[in-house]
């Protein structure tokens, strides 16, 4: 696998306009908001894609640190060379899902919550989130507030003049089937489901080493789900 | 006296006498070149746009690396163009050079001509307008100054203070601003500000010695024999701190300080810093008229928009329209020994150029 990679990343046209070369300035990691926070440091990630180090590179997608950016392209802003970071970093996650390398990775592992969430809530409403599928026990970010909300959705909502799963125009709007359809075509044609399947296909494989197993046998999602849930 | 010359030098000789040059740009390379030329016996008129000659070097303190005055060097020069008999024309700024049965006209905005047999241009360079890199707050921030203002400053008051007439306590020197970053469209380097930003750090240090200066860099380019013992120099005796980071960007605080955001690239973190004063070390760019010069003639720029030379080893100095000459920073960054030497041996060049013009009875 190792030798594919680096012929694995070039053939993303992303990193052809994200990666020139890199002259090791730090200007990207000095304005970058995930380096203020994380162990993170996009300056390095692009010298060691630069590089061509396979073990490196193995390494990276095997991390965590692929994870924390937040695609914000702040650094295409400002570098010098006219790279981009950013978008390096979104060739290295795809190379890391499309390999599996990220289920070795805690933050890598959560792209199955996030397919199995914001994926097919696109697929089954039309929406990445949805108010009818916010449980408020499962979204504490919402605040206590949310409860109440969620209880008298329908109230809530038509105060503020939208049109919540109504037919007709307006926001929070029922999808219709055609549409819904349209979108399923679009995801199944641009490879989009393809690569929801690549996610847990990986994902069942990590489940069963990590040993959840259901009596048939198979991989038990609900329980690997709980876990990723517990791991955050 | 001629008795030792063969009688094709004298001929020659004689007919150089009739020849004239025409010098484009006052700065030290169009005087160094014009008073050479006056002394080998050719007409010359140099044509400096300002009042006076001597170009950039007007503005400077102090130069690198002997901290030598600028004003000697221009006050030389002076000297010479002078004594050699050179025709000095101020006030005159060139925009056209037309080139006519082998011979160039020269014209300004004005209704000022200039016929000559032979020009060099030595328009010099332009420096980089630091409010283009809008991130870094200069023409914003007040005490955001640059490298050039740090000279003007000096040699107007001799001191360095803050816009709230503080003496500042920490001051940051920021490399290669305008230079080596295609945001600006500028992708060579400057040349001459990595040593300007140690020089001018050894300066602050001998003027308040309880400040703290550091140098925010991505190489340093010290190619100068004098340059590296300046900078152990500014290390070891006056502290100076170099960090291998380039700035991102400065934002201005309350009380008007500035605070920093660079990556500490050795460290392999992002890095904050709150500092008095911050000096942009300016690069170096083509100069305003260039593009004017250029055009009724078949001069080009290279492709960082300077004079294109023939050739860039063996004949820098000549231009691609035959006659046409350049000397100094009209060519690229240079110091000011090198723009000395460079100008000479474009005057070398075009006395050769002339001798074997074949247009004008030559051989
Ligand atoms: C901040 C800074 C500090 C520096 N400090 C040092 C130092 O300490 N030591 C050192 O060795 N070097 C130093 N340098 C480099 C030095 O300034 C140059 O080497 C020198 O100025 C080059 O001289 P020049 O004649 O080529 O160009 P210039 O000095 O630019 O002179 C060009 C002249 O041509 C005139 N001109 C331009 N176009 C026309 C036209 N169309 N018609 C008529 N006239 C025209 C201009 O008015 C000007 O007088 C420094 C540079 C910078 C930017
Ligand atoms: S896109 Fe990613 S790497 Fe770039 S600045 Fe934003 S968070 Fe940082
Ligand atoms: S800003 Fe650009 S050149 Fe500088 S370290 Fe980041 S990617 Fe490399
Ligand atoms: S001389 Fe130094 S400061 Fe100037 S452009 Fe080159 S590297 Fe940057």
């Amino acid at each position: 696998m190792h030798s594919k990679l680096n012929s694995l990343l070039k053939s993303d046209v992303r990193l052809e306009e994200g990666l020139t070369a890199c002259m090791n300035c730090g200007i990207c990691t000095a304005i970058c908001p995930a380096a203020e926070y994380f162990e993170y440091d996009p300056r390095s990630i692009a010298v060691t894609v630069q590089s061509g180090n396979e073990e490196e590179i193995a390494t990276l997608l095997e991390s965590d640190t692929i994870w924390y950016c937040g695609q914000c392209m702040s650094c295409k802003t400002r570098c010098p060379r006219n790279n981009c970071p950013g978008l390096i970093i979104s060739v290295l996650r795809k190379v890391s899902q499309e390999t599996g390398a990220f289920v070795q990775s805690r933050m890598g592992r959560q792209q199955y919550l996030i397919v199995k969430n914001i994926g097919m809530n696109i697929l089954n409403y039309g929406y990445c989130v949805h108010p009818t599928i916010l449980m408020p026990e499962n979204h504490p970010e919402q605040g206590p507030v949310w409860k109440w909300v969620y209880e008298n959705m329908g109230e809530v909502y038509a105060s503020v003049g939208a049109n919540l799963n109504g037919d007709g125009p307006g926001a929070m709007r029922k999808i219709s089937g055609a549409d819904l359809g349209e979108l399923h075509r679009i995801f199944k044609e641009s490879g989009g489901l393809k690569f929801y399947e690549t996610i847990e296909h990986f994902s069942k494989i990590k489940a069963l080493e990590l040993g959840f197993v259901n009596e048939n046998g198979e991989a038990d999602m609900e329980k690997y789900t709980q876990h990723l849930l517990q791991e955050i | 006296m001629n008795r030792f010359l063969p009688d094709v030098l004298i001929h020659t000789t004689e007919m150089m006498k009739n020849k004239h040059v025409a010098v484009i740009g006052g700065g030290i390379a169009g005087m160094e070149a014009a008073s050479v030329l006056a002394r080998q016996g050719l007409k010359v008129t140099l044509v400096e746009k300002q009042k006076a000659t001597g170009g950039k070097l007007n503005d400077w303190h102090h130069l690198f690396p002997d901290f030598s005055s600028p004003g000697v060097v221009v006050e030389n020069l002076d000297k010479k163009t002078v004594r050699a008999g050179v025709n000095v024309v101020c006030h005159t700024e060139i925009s056209h050079i037309e080139r006519n049965n082998g011979r160039f006209e020269l014209s300004d905005q004005r209704d000022v001509k200039i016929f000559a047999d032979a020009v060099i241009v030595a328009s010099g360079f332009h420096v980089f307008d630091a409010t283009l890199k809008e991130e870094y707050g200069y023409g914003l921030f007040s005490n955001v100054i640059t490298s050039v203002d740090f000279e003007r400053r000096m040699k107007k008051h001799g001191k360095l203070l803050t816009l709230q007439g503080t003496e500042p306590r920490r001051v940051a020197i920021i490399h290669c601003v305008g230079s080596r970053d295609a945001k600006v469209g500028n992708i060579y380097c400057s040349k001459v500000c990595c040593i300007t930003g140690i020089k001018q750090a050894i300066e602050i240090n001998k003027m308040l010695p309880e400040c703290e200066v550091f140098c925010f860099y991505m190489d340093l380019r010290l190619y100068g024999s004098k340059f590296d013992s300046l900078y152990l120099e500014a290390q070891k005796r006056h502290k100076i701190q170099f960090i291998r980071g380039r700035l991102s960007e400065a934002a201005e605080r309350p009380d008007k300080s500035l605070q920093l955001k660079a990556e500490d690239t050795l460290q392999g973190r992002p890095l904050r810093m709150n500092v008095d004063l911050v000096i942009l070390l300016v690069g170096m760019e083509p100069a305003l008229s260039n593009s004017s010069l250029m055009r009724n003639n078949q001069m080009k720029p290279d492709e960082n928009g300077f004079f294109r030379s023939v050739n860039m080893h063996e004949a820098r100095n000549v231009g691609t329209q035959e006659g046409i000459f350049m000397a100094g920073t009209a060519i690229c960054p240079m110091a000011v020994n090198e723009t000395l030497e460079n100008a000479r041996s474009a005057a070398l060049e075009v006395m050769n150029f002339l001798r074997t013009d074949k247009n004008h009875g030559g051989f």
